[in-house]
């Protein structure tokens, strides 16, 4: 049973010739002899490239007026003439921000200053940002 | 040195737009390797590098005396600027704390594992009855209490150590690192690593002249781009070590005496540490592509 089996195979397909090449025979006969061609391109890769999201952070546009309606001002250029400087965070904005601990302790955080806070002829007072007198000038 | 230390910090502490302040304390707060005043009769040196990235109003950029490494005396070529955000940045000695340790702990595997009372062999017998032998009351020979028994808290298997510092205090700890160098006076710009000879001798000799200390970390940009006389003195030296830009870390800086950068890799390492400023969080890994970066 498996010998003849084996040898209705081997009358179908002669040794040597790789399988699939009847087939091919096959639709040769029938005019196409080509495979489909196909043309490599790189230029629809531009709409991809249009919807990759940039990494730095763009400068804020000149507006005529400030502050802008949501509230946003630019920084003074050039910058107040004082022992201190508060740098404006990453997004441009003004560092200061709320705290809580503890449930009832509500702290204001100012962060990014550079400087001498402790200024030395504030006699008996705490740095001079904490006493509100923020940006005016020191007795 | 102490005085050099505090000139930094006073440095780093009085920003541009300070008042009241003598103005010959803050000549004096510059790092003294200001060059001479314009009044002199010497030939002036050339500001070989200014800085290209912007620098905040308020600060001024620190300057630094670019040597030569092609003769001994060669020390005063020329003079260049340094971003006040990389190299005169606050000295956050904590954060370079974190960093260093980080860098020694992360890559830590510990195959430490003993054996616990229940994988030593044997010991799931009762070994004497509870009540009437006299001895006191056990339930295996292995128990930790027994000689030869398991251990009780051991280490159990590879334990892994690592844990990734957030980027921005990777970043901050080599800001710090750079920082600390300079204002330790431990920092030296230098042109190009060219040498006269490849002999380490020369090296050598050279860092003892410029009295550099023991321990020499040069820094070039590329590894393809580096000259053979460095590349070939610097692997005949066991403390004077040579890597590229990118091999830069905060344990290499600490762990050498001396830190020798050449101009390429200011302009690179100031690029690269300042664009953590002003950059969005990633929605995605940066190693995929996005539309400016790399």
């Amino acid at each position: 049973m498996a010998a003849t089996m084996f040898r209705y195979v081997l009358r179908g397909w002669s040794i040597g010739v790789p399988p699939g090449c009847g087939l091919r025979r096959l639709s040769q006969t029938q005019g196409t002899s080509d495979y489909p061609r196909f043309l490599e391109s790189v230029d629809e890769y531009r709409f991809v490239e249009r919807l990759l999201p940039p990494t730095s952070i763009p400068k804020p546009p000149k507006h005529e007026h400030y502050p802008t309606p949501c509230g946003w001002q630019p920084p003074r250029d050039p910058p107040p003439n004082l022992p201190y400087f508060v740098r404006r965070s990453r997004m441009h904005n003004i560092p200061v921000y709320k705290d809580i601990t503890h449930g009832n302790r509500q702290m204001t955080v100012i962060r990014k200053v550079e400087g001498d806070i402790w200024v030395s002829g504030w006699i008996g007072q705490g740095p001079i940002l904490t006493s509100g007198m923020k940006g005016q000038e020191p007795l | 040195m102490q005085q050099l230390v505090r000139a930094g910090a006073r440095a780093w502490l009085r920003p541009r737009g300070c008042r009241g302040l003598n103005a010959l304390a803050e000549e004096a707060v510059q790092p003294a390797e200001k060059p001479e005043p314009l009044a002199s009769a010497g030939p002036q040196a050339p500001v070989l590098r200014r800085c290209e990235l912007p620098v905040p109003l308020h600060r001024r950029p620190v300057q630094a005396w670019v040597e030569s490494l092609r003769g001994y005396e060669q020390e005063r070529v020329g003079l260049t600027e340094l971003h006040p955000d990389v190299f005169s940045t606050a000295p956050r000695l904590d954060i370079l704390h974190q960093v260093a340790i980080w860098q020694k702990n992360f890559k830590r595997i510990s195959y430490a594992k003993t054996k616990t009372r229940a994988e030593v062999r044997g010991g799931g017998r009762k070994p004497w009855q509870q009540k009437g032998s006299g001895r006191a009351r056990h339930g295996s020979i292995r128990s930790p209490i027994w000689r030869g028994g398991g251990v009780a808290h051991g280490p159990r298997g590879p334990t892994s150590y690592y844990y990734m510092l957030p980027m921005k205090v990777r970043v901050q700890g080599l800001k710090v690192a750079l920082t600390v160098k300079l204002a330790q006076d431990d920092l030296h710009i230098v042109d190009s690593l060219e040498l006269p000879t490849a002999d380490p001798q020369y090296l050598m000799d050279l860092a003892r002249y410029r009295r550099w200390g023991d321990s020499v970390l040069f820094v070039d940009l590329e590894h393809e781009d580096m000259p053979q006389n460095v590349v070939a003195a610097t692997s005949g030296l066991k403390t004077f070590n040579l890597v590229p830009a990118i091999g830069l870390n905060v344990h290499s800086m600490l762990k050498h005496q001396t830190l020798v950068l050449t101009l390429p890799t200011v302009a690179f390492l100031e690029e690269k540490l300042l664009w953590h400023d002003s950059r969005y969080t990633p929605l995605y890994p940066f190693r995929l592509p996005y539309q400016d970066f790399p």
